[in-house]
């Protein structure tokens, strides 16, 4: 039994919904993804209570501080150990399976260590009084500090707390996915679906990695040297540089943008992956390949320099050219998505579908990231960027991409659960999990949306003005049915039957 | 028309008529081919490829069309404007600092464009100028440290007390730091 397999069943409760299946010698590609996928839905619950907290404290007129502790502790919760521990762990299995290598040794261990630690530090760090959003807001960590309302102790924990888990998305994951995909030696035992880079499911695998790879660099140097200084191991005057707060943006956003890029490669790639499994005529075939791949490229090439549309209005410290660019390649990322629309629906046309939940959630998953891609690209419009930056637009689409990619995430980890665990879902609960995250996902990103259009600011513990407070209400209701969404989920994960069980009674039913 | 649509409800409707025909087209494609008829299609792959063909042009024709419509209502180009038109600009100089703005005037004319140029002096900021029935007009973001001071130019056309508020989360009392503009009649007109 490895330690990832021990810890699992180590853990009440969620040690259960994941306890992996020792039986088919497929362990050292099981183990560690499940361990990963394990921890994140208990982030997920964290997050998900801190995400109703925060509509809750604004309608009971609570202390605003609470609103902005969880506004801080919910985005980030959410966003790296949830939702990209999730990732992680089913990419994980997913590459293990198509390249036939193990997932063993210090890598994956250490990806799961820099995650869990840095988000449980940062954790700590913002119940201390580090309140700076999920996106740092540097300089105001420094700043907060200078000012007395949290200490330097605090920002030297969430600093350390987000470099950790900086350092398993940027290099430890990335170096993970690649030297399984390049290095090493294939064993045909552990092969459940062999796949070369030319086939869409494996080529946005490593896609995603490379991007975080490079696009993460510059913040990794960033973000040690501003470490190495919060120390005392160099003089703050040689961190002065990173410590400008024009060098520390634009290196965080051109990784914090690309992660959600990278994400939405590895998604889709995964989603291009599956969908062939469950067309009605048994092809197993994509309608074109060739227009797949095209479209994870257009989407690569758009993404990466399309960043810029976050710094659309603070012209001309960020000129003009610059924001035109941004705008322009965000708009182009619609084209590599316009492709995709065709190749999904021509495939289902052309084959017909298994309507079985776990497709439903990875193409309602991805309907959802439709959505949230066109409202991305109207708010990097140069235009519409001035009426609807820092309004709760931009917290609608944060969200939006993150809910996507996760339900397309729940829904490809509904496929591959059974080769996990050796236990069977049932389809009614997954039937009603979709339903519930379709209703709450698609409502509260369009609540969140319609906010932002009513010029309702983003992280603000404020919203009992200019009638708000009605968007606040719909972010609440649409948000406990995600919640619902999730309960279900989990219970189904809870109460899965051995498969040879659930043979069984169906052999005994027929 | 186009004044609505490059507001902030102009730009919803927009995204809601880029979900609405692809939640549609979804909604059919998997309702037909899974519930009603899950069999191999019958369009031969030439009807495929031309139906490709028109997607493709026509999501780069709408694309391209909103994009170049939207240009007149970049306040960039109110700014390039300004400078060439030879008509007077109010300057309305701000520092935004934790939690509070100081501003060189809060009341400007209506009918001539006005300059804002802005500095954030601690952490990031926002300067976002609403209207008195609520709508949002624009927004500026100001970093510390930068040389070239944030800047929006914008031609008040009502008077009214305007409600300015930091769109920019930074700290704790991020939600209080607001102040206001009072656009007056202009004195030509009166």
């Amino acid at each position: 039994m490895t330690i990832a397999t021990a810890i699992i069943k180590g853990t009440p409760v969620f040690g259960r919904m994941f306890s992996v299946d020792k039986s088919t010698g497929l362990e050292e590609i099981n183990a560690w993804p499940a361990l990963m996928i394990m921890a994140s839905f208990i982030w997920l619950a964290v997050a998900g209570l801190l995400g109703l907290v925060m509509p809750a404290t604004q309608m009971f007129d609570l202390d605003s501080g609470h609103f902005y502790t969880t506004l801080t502790l919910h985005g980030a919760a959410l966003a790296f150990p949830f939702s990209f521990q999730l990732m992680v762990g089913v990419g994980l299995h997913r590459s293990g399976g198509c390249v036939g290598k193990p997932i063993t040794g210090w890598l994956p261990a250490m990806c799961f260590i820099t995650m869990n630690l840095g988000a449980a530090l940062l954790t700590v760090a913002v119940l201390m009084g580090f309140k700076v959003s999920l996106i740092v807001m540097f300089p105001l960590p420094l700043v907060g500090a200078q000012m007395g309302i949290w200490s330097m102790n605090t920002v030297i924990l969430g600093f350390t707390g987000i470099y950790l888990v900086l350092a398993c998305m940027i290099l430890l994951y990335p170096l993970l996915g690649l030297s399984m995909l390049f290095f090493g030696k294939k064993r045909q035992d552990l092969v459940l679906s062999e796949r070369s880079l030319n086939d869409p499911g494996m080529l946005g695998m490593t896609l995603s990695a490379l991007t975080l790879l490079i696009a993460g660099l510059p913040l990794v140097v960033v973000g040690t040297t501003l470490l190495l200084a919060l120390y005392g191991v160099i003089p703050m005057s040689m961190a002065a540089w990173a410590a400008e707060p024009v060098v520390f943006q634009y290196v965080f956003f051109i990784f914090a943008h690309n992660l959600m890029e990278a994400m939405a490669l590895m998604v889709s790639s995964a989603m291009y992956a599956t969908l062939p499994l469950y067309l009605a005529d048994g092809t197993r075939k994509l309608f074109s390949d060739k227009l797949a791949n095209t479209a994870l490229w257009i989407l690569l090439l758009t993404s990466v320099t399309s960043f810029l549309h976050h710094f659309i209005t603070s012209y001309p410290a960020q000129p003009a050219a610059l924001s035109y660019w941004g705008n322009i390649m965000s708009w182009g990322t619609g084209i590599g998505a316009a492709i995709s629309i065709f190749t999904v629906l021509a495939t289902i046309w052309q084959h017909g579908l298994r309507a079985e939940p776990g497709i439903i959630a990875v193409l309602l998953g991805w309907a959802l990231y439709i959505l949230d891609g066109a409202s991305a690209m109207v708010t990097s419009n140069v235009a519409w960027a001035y009426v609807l930056h820092g309004t709760m637009w931009q917290s609608g689409h944060t969200m939006t991409v993150i809910l996507a990619m996760s339900l397309m995430w729940m829904g490809v980890l509904y496929h591959h659960y059974p080769v996990i665990t050796g236990r069977k879902l049932d389809p009614a609960l997954g039937t009603w999990f979709v339903r519930l995250f379709t209703v709450g996902g698609f409502g509260a990103a369009i609540a969140m949306l319609a906010g932002g259009a009513a010029g309702m600011p983003r992280r603000f513990a404020d919203w009992n003005q200019e009638g708000w407070m009605v968007y606040g209400h719909m972010i609440m209701i649409f948000g406990v049915i995600l919640g619902a969404s999730f309960v279900v989920y989990a219970y189904n994960l809870l109460q899965s039957r051995d498969l040879n069980e659930a043979l069984g009674q169906r052999v005994g039913a027929t | 028309m186009l004044d609505f649509l490059f507001s902030g409800w102009g730009a919803f409707w927009v995204t809601m008529a880029m979900l609405l025909p692809f939640a549609g087209m979804f909604w059919y494609v998997i309702h037909r081919k899974s519930v009603v008829d899950s069999g191999p299609g019958t369009t031969p792959p030439a009807a495929m490829s031309r139906l490709e063909g028109y997607w493709l042009t026509a999501v780069f024709v709408i694309f391209v069309t909103i994009n170049l419509a939207s240009l007149r209502f970049m306040p960039i180009m109110a700014t390039a404007h300004a400078a060439t038109g030879g008509v007077p600009v109010q300057e309305v100089e701000l520092a935004a600092t934790s939690w509070k703005y100081e501003m060189s005037t809060r009341e400007v004319e209506a009918g001539k464009p006005v300059r804002f140029s802005g500095r954030a002096m601690d952490t990031q900021h926002g300067f976002a100028v609403y209207h008195p029935d609520g709508r949002m007009l624009f927004t500026m973001l100001m970093m510390p440290g930068v040389s070239k001071a944030t800047s929006v130019v914008r031609t008040f056309t009502e008077p009214g007390t305007y409600k300015i508020r930091c769109l920019e989360y930074c700290g704790i009392a991020h939600h209080g730091m607001k102040d206001e503009l009072t656009v007056v009649k202009s004195k030509a007109a009166t």
